[in-house]
């Protein structure tokens, strides 16, 4: 048993034995919990990956004559200011105020040129009041000039995360990154046995063992504090998450660096270490955990729904490695095969590991001493959105009305007339979907003197599903500029049609 | 021996089987990476595989229906910007990207053909390839 102050001492005197998270994993292999517990001091965890909920509170001084700042922008990106006069929360995800530029250059990279010590144009506006006469400013500023830069990020280093395929036969663009058509990759992230939740996670109790509110860490290169539990925390599932601050003014690029998923926005790459006091056998053991220890749900993002599918579960290990087999269903062969998938990391292991060797280096040094905690992190909660799901089976009300492909271009039209419709799904013997026809395509019929449904119909049908949420239809319709798509069963068959007019309907309800 | 070239088909040859004809006569293998088949113009990313007779033989042959030109350093990682994340790796279609046993990315230029899917997927913007 030792205390964090006796560690201390050590690090003062430069005594202290130190060694990162992936050296710890062979002392404890070869001594035992109990013997590294007594060799080893301190353990320095590591992570580097996309954390999105991150951000910074800014104060800017007062102008003169000055104001009250009510919508501001820091090179074109909004930070909130529904705050005092001249103070102002800039988050990493927010896009750029210009469409055109959008998530190119957002709250991340304001925050990255700032450390980066490059200017940035403030403009900001207000209301005026009899104290704060002035409506408008407009001014350049670097982060010296600013009176505070304060790092305050709700929710970073996320102990573990789920991995991400596509099951969808069209390329998505995700939070994971670009996932191919039909499971064509695995993107994960996570530093994995670096981890500091990991790395000091109680397996038994489901608590951490040493962090808590004021622990002194590792944050983007400079000196931070962990204060609370992360939002989204989890310890049941061993999902723990951090809230930390830090001043922005210490940090660095090399651990600070503004991104952009490709089609999905803007983040903020944070560098997060945590250095772990061995007080005990306890805490060795949870220090000695390994990528193969730390299991991974791979999820299919093809679905667009809050509760995504598990295609396999793997672990950093094998995830680590460039390529995982998984089983999915051949919907043609109608059996379950398998397929080998390329993986590939959204988050760094070089630099995960990067930020705790810099870290044993500031306290092999003397320059970092360990905290004492004033608090164990909250419980935490990580409950679902209390908001109704509105299925394509919800709206879905009057029987399909469909034609076969032999009917003529007449009957097709008086079909549409007398229905008072725009789209024709035609189907076979079975009722399942061959194509649609629509007004316009009669019209194009009759203009170029076509007899045969068959020549007309598109039969490249984009459909839905009774199952599937409209705002996932109205995506479908915006994307591919049509106005109805058929809804089919399991088997293929056309249960309904949905269009534009529904979702307007429902969308646009109004009150009086 | 192996060499990559761009091939622009004269406009005149554009419906002709040149490829074709020249793996015919020369005995040379053409692995055809990409082919762009446009109004305005044809253009092949090449590889040819062969003697260095083969290789000359084939190359005069292709210049008398169109144009070629050396695949120039066509990829660049820029150290300051790049994580090394390896997100890039999966999406490039001749393996020309790859990991080191520290974790490092690394890319091979010979085997680059320029095709940028690297560049558009990275988040750090920290991949550079030059127009083609």
């Amino acid at each position: 048993m030792k205390t964090i102050r006796e560690i201390n001492e050590k690090i003062k005197k430069g005594d202290a034995v130190v060694v990162t998270a992936e050296e710890m994993i062979e002392i404890v292999e070869e001594m035992g919990p109990k013997g590294a517990a007594k060799e080893v001091d301190v353990v320095t965890t590591g992570t580097f990956g996309a954390m999105c909920s991150s951000g910074v509170f800014l104060n800017f001084g007062h102008s003169d004559p000055p104001i009250k700042m009510m919508r501001t922008y820091l090179n074109g990106v909004e930070a909130y200011s529904g705050l005092a006069a001249v103070d102002a929360y800039l988050g990493a995800a927010q896009p750029n105020s210009d469409d055109d530029i959008d998530i190119n250059y957002g709250g991340a990279h304001v925050i990255e040129d700032l450390v980066a010590g490059k200017e940035v144009r403030l403009v900001a506006e207000g209301y005026t009041t009899d104290c704060y006469p002035r409506k408008r400013v407009s001014t350049t500023i670097t982060l010296e000039d600013l009176n505070q830069a304060i790092m305050v990020n709700p929710r970073n280093s996320y102990q573990t995360y789920p991995a991400a395929t596509n099951s969808r036969e069209e390329k998505i663009y995700t939070y994971m990154g670009t996932l191919l058509p039909e499971y064509s990759n695995i993107n994960y992230s996570g530093a994995g046995q670096l981890n500091p939740l990991q790395n000091d996670y109680n397996r038994e109790r489901k608590t951490y063992n040493t962090i808590g509110i004021g622990t002194k860490i590792f944050l983007g290169g400079g000196i931070g504090y962990i204060i609370g539990e992360g939002t989204q925390h989890n310890p049941e599932k061993a999902f723990g998450t951090l809230m930390v601050k830090g001043d922005l003014k210490t940090m660095s690029t090399k651990f600070l660096r503004a991104g952009t998923m490709p089609n999905y926005g803007c983040t903020l790459y944070v560098g997060v270490g945590v250095p772990i006091p061995v007080l005990n056998e306890e805490v060795a053991k949870a220090c000695a955990v390994r990528d193969e220890d730390i299991q991974v749900p791979i999820l299919d993002f093809g679905v667009p729904r809050r509760d995504r599918p598990v295609v396999a579960k793997t672990n950093y290990k094998e995830l680590r490695k460039g390529e995982v087999t998984i089983e999915i269903y051949d919907n043609e062969l109608k059996r379950w095969v398998e397929k080998t998938v390329k993986t590939a990391s959204v988050s760094s292991y070089k630099k995960s590991r990067e930020v705790a060797e810099e870290l044993k280096r500031w306290i092999l040094n003397g320059d970092f001493t360990l905290s004492e905690p004033v608090a164990p992190l909250g419980r935490g909660s990580c409950k679902p959105m209390k908001a109704e799901a509105k299925l394509v089976r919800d709206i879905l009300s009057r029987p399909p009305i469909v034609a076969r492909p032999n009917i003529s271009i007449e009957e097709a039209a008086r079909i549409l007339t007398e229905k008072n419709i725009n789209h024709l799904p035609i189907v076979d013997e079975e009722g399942k979907l061959l194509g649609i026809v629509t007004s316009w395509d009669i019209a194009r019929a009759v203009a170029q003197n076509i007899k045969s449904i068959c020549e007309i119909m598109t039969r490249k049908v984009i459909s839905s599903t009774l199952d599937e949420p409209i705002d996932v239809v109205a995506r479908k319709m915006s994307r591919y500029d049509i106005s109805g798509v058929p809804v089919v069963d399991s088997s293929g068959r056309v249960v309904g049609m949905v269009t534009a007019e529904d979702l307007s309907k429902l969308l646009g309800h109004r009150k009086f | 021996m192996k060499k990559r070239i761009y091939y622009w088909v004269h406009e005149e040859y554009r419906d002709k089987p040149i490829i074709a004809k020249v793996i015919l006569e020369t005995k040379v293998l053409i692995n055809i990476l990409v082919a762009k088949m446009k109004p305005q113009e044809s253009f092949l990313i090449l590889e040819l595989s062969g003697s260095e007779e083969q290789i000359e033989k084939a190359l005069n042959m292709l210049k008398k229906y169109g144009e070629y030109e050396d695949i120039p350093k066509t990829i660049e990682k820029n150290k300051e910007r790049c994580i090394d994340c390896g997100a890039c790796i999966v999406h490039c279609p001749v393996n020309a990207i790859s990991r080191e046993e520290d974790f490092t990315i690394v890319f091979n230029e010979k085997e680059c053909i320029g095709c940028k899917n690297c560049v558009k997927i990275c988040p750090l913007k920290a991949i550079e390839v030059c127009e083609i």
